[in-house]
């Protein structure tokens, strides 16, 4: 154990005082944790303009009384492009002709729930009806109102929740002066349901970036400190220096995952200290679900290091592999926003990217948001990861500079 | 340790890189407490030698018996008892000098203390330096300090004087001498004929991955006669010169404009090479007279200069 600590000791020294090194692994993070708070932090998660929205009218009246029918005329032409080649504010999805609107409302939740759709909408039975014994002030008369569906933590749902609720109160303007009616309270009610969330409120942006820098921290240290530290180590021939004395690669590899370790509890340090003081985030990691999936990152990514490390002969190539891999491993895997509203290949991506499950999993634990996919399966795919790239790396890592 | 006294007895080691033969059927034998010196040009096979007995490599044949055991390939409880110095390996450049010694200190069951390797490889003074900030004299005393924490019996040297400037070069030649007092058993490559013949008590000549000549120095160079050699330049010779010069000794052999010309009557050979000289008006240009060397070993055995 001597051995291997001794050296965990020395690498940690070596990356401390590498000021390149100092600055990509902890300083960064915070600077870009600083950042994005800073640009988007008031803004809302994303910039997209872009909204799959699920519709059910259940509504029976038909003509100008139909407010059903006015609702989805509105979203129907917000799902039209404004101008030739451009996207539409909304894609609309409603149940073909004969589809059971039971079913269609079942999968449309589904898929609000895992973050494929921004929103549904749901106009109850009987609403117009509703909606006129409201405005007719009889007592005792419950305001009927448009069922919403959002996923809790997205900004895209939260978005285009707003759109919708401009639609319905042009709606209810619509059918206060039909009424003859002005006053300031509204006729055309919407009740919003959040789903996924167990809290069911907003989160703030820094509480949701906060745990995805950490993995992204984390993904840093492994993607580029472990291929970095061991190809550059191999190259210089250092290694070499190590395999004739006593020490071995099983104590190489515990001294060095100890480094990675130290390495990520510095960051998550930082970051967390940053975060709380000096940015305002709420969120807590003090729960052992926390626990697991910090340790859980911490060896998937560390495993992912020696895997890329394997793949390649060189420390200029190994920066080269990571560098290409860093930017759509993170830029797809819901670190820094949420990707619910990705189009379809790209989710591809999303299903095998190890950082969007663990990201999903750490937010549901923390108490963030709901899952995107089941626990288990945030817990299972890092594993089948780790599986996967020691399987590789130990078959083809070398560590010697061969002849 | 066997009953003849050796620490170490190589026999037959082969070991091939696709069609390249780098060991090709070595053996040697190294008793306790001496410097054995494995001496050839740049691709001989020391170097390979070496990395299989040091546990780096694996032979494609052959054994080792090291320390009393027959083994394969060289394991852990033997690294324990040795000390590596490679010709190619560095250091953490961001670790200090007393960092790394206490590093490979941690590496081994019973290390030396590191203050007293330091002030030994005169590192002390250094010991706060960052790796990266050292001259290449300083690194190699490093790499010898790391080489000697463990306390080892047997210590390896792979070339461990290339590329240093003739003062560092003999403060390491030091460091063999006292190695050498203390008993330590040591196993040097070099390509510097004056280096073997200086730290040697035996010698193996390697030339393609085996072993052409082997003994302690002076055998070797009594093992071409008791002759002189005369050498100097012979800038424009021709093929008549050089017959001519070839009937004053009992041997002569050219390397580029360099001649060498052996003889066993140094005085009668002097004389009529002088006087050959003379009356060609051919200047006889570096000439120096000596007894025969290593280099004159390999040379005629080979054809060939040590450092071609």
């Amino acid at each position: 154990m001597r051995p291997a600590l001794s050296f965990a000791l020395a690498q940690l020294r070596v990356t401390l005082r590498e000021r390149e090194t100092l600055f990509w692994f902890v300083l960064f993070p915070v600077l870009l944790f600083v950042l994005l708070v800073a640009i988007f932090g008031s803004l809302g998660q994303e910039g997209t303009i872009h909204f799959e929205v699920g519709f059910v009218n259940r509504d029976q009246a038909a003509g100008e009384a139909g407010l059903g029918r006015r609702i989805e005329g509105i979203l129907e032409a917000l799902s039209r492009p404004a101008q030739e080649g451009k996207e539409p504010l909304l894609h609309l999805h409603r149940p073909a002709g004969t589809e059971n609107l039971d079913v269609f409302r079942a999968r449309e939740e589904e898929a609000v729930r895992y973050g494929r759709h921004a929103l549904l909408v749901v106009v109850p039975e009987g609403f117009s009806a509703g909606v006129l014994d409201a405005l007719s002030s009889r007592p005792g008369v419950d305001p009927v109102k448009v069922q919403v569906f959002r996923r809790a933590g997205s900004s895209s749902s939260g978005f285009a929740l707003l759109i919708l609720k401009q639609v319905i109160a042009g709606v209810d303007q619509a059918v206060l002066a039909s009424a003859g009616r002005f006053r300031p309270e509204e006729a055309v009610l919407a009740e919003t349901t959040f789903l996924g969330s167990p809290a069911g409120t907003e989160v703030r942006y820094v509480d949701f970036l906060l745990p995805g820098l950490v993995l992204m921290a984390f993904f840093t240290a492994g993607l580029f400190g472990v291929p970095g530290a061991i190809l550059f180590a191999r190259e210089q021939r250092i290694l070499r220096r190590y395999w004739v004395t006593p020490f071995s690669v099983p104590q190489f590899l515990a001294g060095f995952s100890v480094t990675h370790a130290i390495v990520c509890a510095l960051q998550f340090t930082l970051l967390i200290l940053v975060g709380r003081f000096a940015l305002g985030a709420e969120v807590s990691f003090a729960s052992p679900g926390a626990a697991l999936f910090l340790v859980l990152a911490s060896l998937t990514f560390l495993a992912f290091g020696f895997f890329v490390a394997s793949l390649v002969q060189t420390g200029a190539a190994g920066m080269a592999l990571a560098n290409a891999i860093n930017l759509p491993m993170t830029f797809l895997s819901g670190l820094y926003y949420q990707v619910g509203t990705l189009p379809g290949p790209l989710r591809v991506l999303l299903a095998v990217n190890p950082l969007s499950y663990l990201a999903d999993g750490l937010r549901r634990v923390i108490g963030l948001q709901g899952a995107a996919a089941p626990l288990w399966l945030s817990v299972l795919v890092p594993i089948l990861w780790i599986g996967f790239s020691l399987f590789v790396a130990g078959r083809r890592l070398s560590w010697d500079v061969g002849r | 340790m066997d009953e003849n006294g050796l620490l170490l007895r190589v026999t037959d080691l082969r070991k091939s890189y696709g069609d390249v033969r780098a060991v090709d059927g070595v053996s040697f034998a190294v008793p306790r407490g001496t410097v054995f010196t494995l001496l050839g040009p740049n691709g001989a096979g020391k170097t390979t030698t070496l990395e299989i007995l040091e546990g780096l490599r694996e032979p494609d044949s052959g054994t080792i018996e090291v320390f009393g055991r027959s083994l394969r390939r060289v394991d852990r409880a033997t690294k324990e008892r040795m000390g590596v110095l490679l010709q190619e390996g560095s250091f953490e450049p961001y670790l200090k000098v007393k960092e790394v010694v206490a590093l490979f200190a941690s590496f081994f069951a019973r290390p030396l203390p590191v203050k007293e390797v330091l002030e030994r490889m005169e590192l002390t003074e250094k010991q706060n330096a960052l790796v990266r900030t050292l001259s290449g004299g300083q690194k190699q005393r490093l790499g010898v300090a790391v080489a000697l924490v463990g306390d080892p019996e047997l210590v390896f040297l792979d070339e461990p004087t290339t590329g240093l400037d003739p003062q560092a070069r003999r403060n390491i030649w030091a460091i063999v001498h006292d190695l050498e007092e203390e008993k330590k058993t040591i196993l040097l490559t070099t390509h510097y004929m004056e280096e073997a013949e200086t730290l040697s008590d035996d010698v193996a000549i390697l030339d393609h991955g085996a072993i052409i000549a082997q003994g302690s120095p002076r055998a070797l160079a009594l093992g071409l006669g008791q002759e002189t050699v005369i050498e100097f330049a012979l800038v424009g010779a021709r093929p008549e010169d050089l017959r001519e010069l070839e009937a004053l000794g009992t041997g002569l052999s050219t390397h580029g404009e360099a001649v060498f010309l052996k003889t066993a009557a140094f005085t009668a050979t002097m004389e009529r090479l002088l006087a050959w000289s003379k009356a060609r008006g051919v200047p006889l240009s570096g000439l120096v007279v000596r007894q025969p060397n290593l280099e004159d070993v390999f040379l005629s055995l080979t054809g060939r200069r040590l450092r071609e």
